[in-house]
């Protein structure tokens, strides 16, 4: 039993440094110029991602935010694919035409992601309903942040979720940001209490640096989705290591302090299971440096991709 | 799906119940609509079909025009054909977010790994004191964005044909808009417009002339149907192209058309900067501005929100009288053409029967 969990435990973190070290890589790249495209890193919240997606089949749909590079691993996306489309290279994923902002890997149930705030909340629950109608299993999980259930469209979609009982799990990553306005200054009401008035089951998870408690709460909410039991709501705080956009810490820039991430880094799988980590650098380096040299040779799309796919 | 012997006449209103009827047959079809299910069932569209085919896929929804937009995205992506019903077209603007940054973008902005297919009815409102918010003909809104196929339905076998081809072929959103005013008219299936294309999106030809190219969409096509009969009894020939598919024009049909008249003149429903005469004029001004052998004449709305006092909005709408006398002063090129015009208002018939409140 004890070695069962740590192999599962070895899986988790292994997903965590992978993603963790994809980012560092970018922010290593990024000087080169070689990724155009606005960059909003997932460092400091991989452990959600790769918890919440543990328990995923690749027919469970997922739909994320810009913030999408972990939940696009996690969810069993290939590596050279995400690296040539933050290239920009016909060999990315969507040729190039996506970018950081809008990763896809339909084959593994992750549907688009877009850049504008709460807008893809509806489409889960349009996925559930379909699902429901034609009496599928599948379960139907929506990313967003804290910023997004200030949005109208959150609530028109926690109501019609809520009132068709469809199997959708509304998940918000509470990284208390809005790129720089904290949480306090933005809602006069409790997220929780909010969400209990539409007869929405609420779980939340204080701690979003703990893989296996994510994981198996994951599980379960999936299970009692899959038996008919209408939507879930699961709130996981967490927190955001890097700048809203870019690949620059900007803890001198006022509006938050070093000491409230190194109140996160104490319980930091990647910190806490160091010596797991050690073990696994190697790997992790040698799949991240096989998606570089994939993406370094994939040739740029061009005119003859210009007009494809429009309609 | 089986033929079955088609009637030789059809109200607008029962095209578009045939359509919604053969649509909701298709077991992957939902309807999204706020009021598919009561008494009125959008003006007979949706009558009975929910009882007929399960409400739990003709969906009576909360007025959240954005939620339910992105609902159908959602449904679409995961294997479903969502048609979303606004029983006024101005309510769709609550969805721009959806319609434009994802039902349009989808399927480009990830490569084309996916596919939107849906159908978004919007129905435009006229007469009977409308006002400026249950009137817009936003055509052109939807039209300039990459992605969106819009239509402008305007017959029985437009909306038919376009209905079946958008539900069971086409894999992208098509905004239709459908108007209000020709609910109650029937067409018949012999006179039905020409359609010049491959597809049932193509342009259509109303009516076949060699002295005048009069563009034209929705109910404005059957104002030119009725100003061309007119002014055939006086020696003027109008071809008559109804545009139908206002965002995808086949510049050939437009260019053979101008070539043979070398007169052109456009009459939208909507406002007429950055509308449908602008790009009928960008499509011949960028390929052959020499056919023309008069200045180009375009009719639309008054450049104002709509009205609502009746003496107002009467004249806010071109009509038939200022469309013949448009048509022929561009034809013998003076004010005084001396052509007899028709006495009665544009579609004056139809408002005189038409009682709202819609």
């Amino acid at each position: 039993m004890a070695n069962t969990h740590n192999e599962r435990l070895k899986r988790l973190i292994y997903q965590t440094l992978l993603i963790r070290r994809i980012e560092e890589r970018v922010i290593e790249l990024y000087p080169s110029d070689k990724i155009q495209s606005p960059v909003h890193l997932s460092i400091g919240q991989e452990p959600v991602a790769v918890g919440l997606c543990e328990p995923m089949t690749a027919r469970d749909v997922l739909f994320t935010t810009y913030r999408g590079h972990a939940y696009y691993v996690a969810k069993g996306g290939k590596l050279p694919e995400l690296m040539a489309e933050l290239y920009g290279r016909k060999g990315g994923v969507s040729g190039g035409k996506a970018g950081s902002m809008h990763l896809a890997a339909p084959e593994v149930g992750m549907m688009g992601s877009s850049a504008v705030v709460a807008s893809t909340i509806p489409h889960a629950v349009g996925a559930a309903l379909a699902a429901k109608v034609r009496g599928d299993k599948q379960a139907i999980i929506t990313i967003f942040g804290d910023g997004a259930i200030e949005e109208g469209v959150y609530h028109e979609s926690l109501n019609f979720a809520s009132l068709h009982k469809l199997p959708v799990l509304f998940v918000c990553e509470n990284n208390a940001l809005a790129v720089h306005t904290p949480l306090r200054e933005r809602q006069a009401f409790d997220i929780v209490t909010h969400a209990k008035a539409y007869n929405i089951n609420t779980t939340v998870i204080e701690d979003g640096n703990d893989l296996i408690k994510i994981a198996d709460t994951s599980a379960k909410l999936l299970e009692s989705l899959r038996s008919g039991g209408g939507p879930e709501w699961l709130m996981i705080k967490t927190y955001r290591y890097k700048e809203h956009v870019g690949p620059g810490d900007d803890f001198d820039s006022g509006y938050r302090s070093r000491a409230e991430m190194e109140k996160w880094l104490a319980t930091d799988p990647l910190y806490r299971w160091a010596d797991l980590v050690k073990e696994m650098e190697a790997d992790v380096k040698s799949e991240i440096d096989r998606a570089v040299a994939f993406a370094e040779a994939s040739p740029a799309p061009g005119l003859a991709d210009l007009l494809t796919d429009v309609e | 799906m089986t033929h079955q012997a088609q009637p030789t006449a059809l109200s607008y209103r029962e095209a578009l119940f045939k359509a919604m009827h053969d649509a909701m047959a298709l077991p992957n079809t939902l309807v999204f609509g706020q009021g598919v299910n009561d008494h009125k069932g959008i003006f007979g569209t949706t009558t009975g079909l929910g009882e007929k085919f399960g409400k739990n896929r003709m969906i009576e929804v909360p007025l959240a025009e954005e939620g339910v937009t992105g609902i159908c995205i959602g449904a679409a992506l995961n294997g479903a054909y969502p048609i979303n019903i606004h029983i006024r077209a101005d309510f769709v603007l609550l969805a721009m977010n959806q319609i434009i940054n994802l039902a349009a973008k989808y399927k480009y902005m990830f490569g084309g790994l996916f596919d939107v297919p849906m159908l978004v009815r919007l129905v435009i409102g006229r007469s009977w004191g409308q006002g400026a918010q249950h009137s817009q003909s936003l055509q052109s809104l939807f039209a300039h964005i990459p992605g969106l196929r819009v239509i402008m339905p305007a017959s029985s076998g437009a909306i038919v044909d376009s209905y079946a081809h958008a539900v069971q072929h086409h894999r992208g959103p098509v905004i239709s808009l459908e108007h209000r005013l020709m609910y109650d008219l029937t067409f018949e299936r012999d006179h039905e417009p020409t359609v010049l294309g491959k597809t049932p999106f193509s342009q259509r030809r109303v009516r076949k002339g060699n002295d005048v190219t009069v563009v034209s969409t929705s109910i404005m096509s059957l104002e030119a149907r009725r100003a061309a009969d007119w002014l055939a009894d006086r020696g003027v020939s109008c071809d008559v192209i109804d545009l139908h598919c206002v965002s995808h024009i086949d510049a050939n049909v437009i260019m053979e058309s101008v070539g043979r008249t070398g007169r052109l003149l456009v009459a939208d429903t909507s406002w007429q900067p950055y509308g449908v005469g602008a790009e009928i004029c960008r499509i011949v001004c960028e390929r052959d501005p020499g056919a023309l052998k008069a200045p180009v004449v375009t009719l639309g709305m008054a450049a104002a929100p709509c009205p609502t006092a009746k003496s107002l909005e009467d004249i806010y709408y071109p009509n038939l009288t200022t469309l013949t006398d448009s048509i022929a002063k561009l034809v013998r090129g003076k004010a005084d053409h001396g052509i007899e015009l028709p006495h009665e208002r544009s579609m004056a018939d139809v408002y005189k029967r038409f009682k709202g409140p819609f």
